[in-house]
């Protein structure tokens, strides 16, 4: 079963329409990467997908559910603002989600510790939100949305202000949820975190979608026909070669592109027993590379 | 429904926990009952020395120039802080003219305070006593016309002296105590009220007035500033994903009336105390605080629906205090308005203010305090009117708040609020 399915969704502010009969599909148990550039309508579809804004047409349904009512207690999400109670303790506002999502007291004294725990917050549970760093309220707003282990966790730009060692104690746990079965969905415009964890993407521009599906499939239909290879042969004797469109060089490093629809493999067995080749790598496009790629084209 | 509670009892017990809360609830009896200890000292100490007072007066009766002498004088023995530097001008028909413009000349000059003139025939005839003054400072009129008194007093003991009428005699004839006593259920059962029993008396329907206003009021200032820090701090987005506005707005108004109703009950209690101490009598009838709770509870769910619309569509409290202005107004009509609403507690004005739903809570607590004939239809009509407004403004301010609380950046106009509520 699906985990979200977005249907022909639409939403307009005003005479701006932010986002354009779009239609999405995350599969269960899968990371899935919301892209796209500011303001291209990501935040605002993550609204409708947790009822706090209504879409003006088109339907969304959670695990088969249509009501995201009948499904909050599977769900969880944390917003790109972030905020919280300032004068509370980390504490009580862990308490006080928790029991906002219907965790028991006795499963919330069990929860709130472990969580804390996770995001290396166990020394300040009695310390007010307000004294904590951005990066530790980061954390805690992160821990407001796990508390409940939800099947589903919505994260709005996840990543944004938190130092390296921060981002990667996030991915672990984002991984970890995942061999749980939890489904992930979310949104960045950072790409080099999108392609280390996700399984699926959606690109999307002023609102509609540009592209989506399994990343590894993404990546292999945007491929240039770049191959990267170290080899122990003069440049002439590539060039040469007719699948070879061009060539640079440095030291015994080759950066070779194909021409069209050339199989790297082919190159492959051109090398192998005329030259020494002690490296060959075929170059997928980078995430980035495609973004680029395909907004530009768009915005084009 | 269990939601709804939560975000009320988080309301509740973090407003208690608050400064705000601490302050509101004991700072302001405290102030109260210190300005009321202070000002009673105050009135019990002597006023300071004043600067003498410089007349001139001038009887054209010719005949009352030892009485005012005799209470200019008696004045002076009796008044260390304000003595009176006089000189009299004889009466002169011919000169009087001459006479009054050097004198007037001496009042623009600061010469004297002010020029007294009796007509020749003030004794028997219509004559008026005439005051002159010149620019007078507001700290002399009191004073000033303390002294036309004792003209006067001078010109009717003259007047009785003619006629030949003991003036002692008459002001001992004109005496005749007076005394108020409040009758007990059994017979024999009387007190005798003092005047101080029959002022506070009259205030106790002002003072239930003035408790629903500040409980009301000063309360529901709570709910706005509730929303405006949860839309800045943007915890209201992480709130919204767990419980929908409207499940968010009732949780506030519940909790923060529990907060009005435990004020509301410290200050009752404090007030009690304080007049129980003082060993002051008022009979208070103890159903009034049955109505008081149901209007305040409504009045209060009333103000705070407002608020939440209102706090809703603004980023911050200034934006918040150009919309607060018409509704400040409303609900002090009432209070500005008090004696009229207590002299007449059924009259039409105050049986008009009782249908204007702000208001009703305000001027149906002074009336039921004030008057025990207050129809009970009416107490069921302002009641009824006071709960459909509730469910109308709840049901307005629950579709601003829903999407005026994700709204930031440019205050919206009411146009684009009147659309809002056309859209949903």
């Amino acid at each position: 079963m699906d985990a979200l399915l977005l249907q022909n969704i639409s939403k307009s502010f005003n005479h701006f329409k932010a986002v354009d009969d779009l239609t999405v599909t995350v599969p269960a148990g899968s990371v899935y990467g919301f892209l796209g550039p500011n303001g291209a309508g990501k935040t605002t579809t993550i609204r409708m997908i947790m009822n706090i804004i209504r879409p003006d047409s088109g339907s969304v349904s959670i695990f088969g559910d249509s009501s995201v009512e009948n499904m909050r207690s599977r769900i969880s999400y944390m917003p790109e603002e972030r905020g919280l109670y300032r004068k509370m303790t980390v504490r009580s506002v862990l308490a006080y989600f928790g029991s906002l999502k219907n965790l028991s007291p006795s499963v919330l004294n069990e929860r709130i510790p472990y969580w804390l725990e996770q995001v290396n917050l166990a020394d300040c549970a009695k310390k007010k939100v307000e004294e904590l760093s951005r990066g530790m309220h980061q954390k805690l707003q992160f821990a407001v949305a796990a508390i409940n282990q939800p099947d589903l966790l919505i994260l709005d730009e996840p990543f944004s202000g938190l130092d390296p060692v921060n981002q990667e104690i996030l991915k672990n746990i984002i991984l970890r949820m995942r061999e749980n079965g939890a489904t992930i969905l979310f949104s960045t415009h950072v790409m080099h975190e999108a392609e280390k964890l996700c399984d699926y993407i959606l690109l999307i521009n002023k609102g509609r979608t540009v592209i989506d599906g399994k990343l590894r499939q993404i990546k292999d239909r945007y491929r240039t026909g770049a191959v990267s290879a170290e080899l122990a042969c003069d440049v002439g004797f590539i060039e040469a070669l007719p699948i070879v469109s061009s060539v640079k060089q440095q030291d015994n490093r080759f950066d070779i592109m194909l021409k069209d629809n050339a199989d790297p493999q082919k190159l492959l067995a051109e090398l192998v027993g005329k030259v020494e080749v002690t490296a060959f790598e075929v170059k997928a496009p980078s995430l980035h590379e495609i973004f680029i790629k395909l907004v530009g084209q768009q915005d084009e | 429904m269990s939601k709804i509670l939560k975000v009320a009892r988080r309301e509740y017990v973090e407003s208690v926990k608050s400064k705000t809360f601490i302050i509101s609830v004991f700072m302001a009896p405290l102030i109260m009952a210190a300005i009321i200890f202070f000002s009673a000292k105050i009135a019990q100490t002597k006023p300071g020395s004043r600067p003498p007072l410089k007349i001139t007066v001038t009887d054209l009766t010719g005949l009352l120039a030892d009485e005012i002498d005799a209470r200019f004088n008696a004045h002076n023995e009796n008044s260390e802080n304000r003595q009176i530097i006089y000189s009299q001008t004889a009466g002169d028909a011919n000169s009087f003219n001459e006479q009054s413009a050097v004198q007037k000349d001496r009042l623009r000059e600061g010469k004297i305070d002010a020029y007294i003139v009796i007509d020749s025939n003030v004794v028997s005839g219509n004559g008026k006593i005439s005051l002159y003054t010149y620019k007078t400072e507001a700290s002399n009129i009191d004073s000033l016309w303390g002294i036309v008194n004792l003209c006067r007093d001078a010109v009717i003991k003259y007047r009785y002296q003619i006629r030949n009428f003991d003036k002692e005699l008459i002001d001992e004839l004109q005496k005749v105590p007076t005394q108020q006593i409040e009758i007990g259920q059994a017979q024999g059962e009387e007190k005798v009220k003092d005047e101080i029993e029959m002022v506070t008396s009259m205030l106790v329907p002002f003072a239930f007035m003035l408790l629903m206003y500040i409980g009301i009021f000063a309360n529901g200032q709570h709910m706005l500033t509730s929303v405006i820090e949860e839309k800045s701090s943007r915890v209201i987005e992480v709130l919204l994903s767990v419980v929908d506005s409207f499940q968010l707005m009732a949780g506030k108004i519940l909790g923060l009336t529990g907060i009005g109703l435990t004020v509301i009950a410290l200050w009752t209690f404090a007030a009690y105390s304080a007049v129980q101490w003082k060993g002051v009598d008022i009979d208070i009838k103890g159903w009034l605080f049955f109505y008081f709770v149901i209007y305040f509870i409504l009045g209060f769910i009333l103000l705070s629906s407002i608020m939440a619309g209102i706090g809703s569509i603004c980023n911050t409290l200034r934006d918040a205090q150009n919309l607060m202005g018409p509704i400040t107004i409303i609900y002090i009509i009432p209070l500005m308005s008090w004696i009229i609403l207590v002299r007449s507690p059924q009259g039409t004005y105050a049986t008009a203010l009782s249908y204007v739903p702000p208001m009703t809570p305000l001027v149906m607590m002074l009336r039921l305090a004030a008057s025990s004939e207050v129809p009970i239809i009416e107490i069921f009509a302002t009641l009824a009117l006071l709960v459909f407004s509730v469910i109308v403004v709840i049901w307005i301010s629950a579709k601003v708040f829903h999407t005026g609380i994700l709204m930031y950046g440019k205050k919206p106009r009411l146009r684009e609020v009147l659309r809002w509520l056309r859209k949903s």
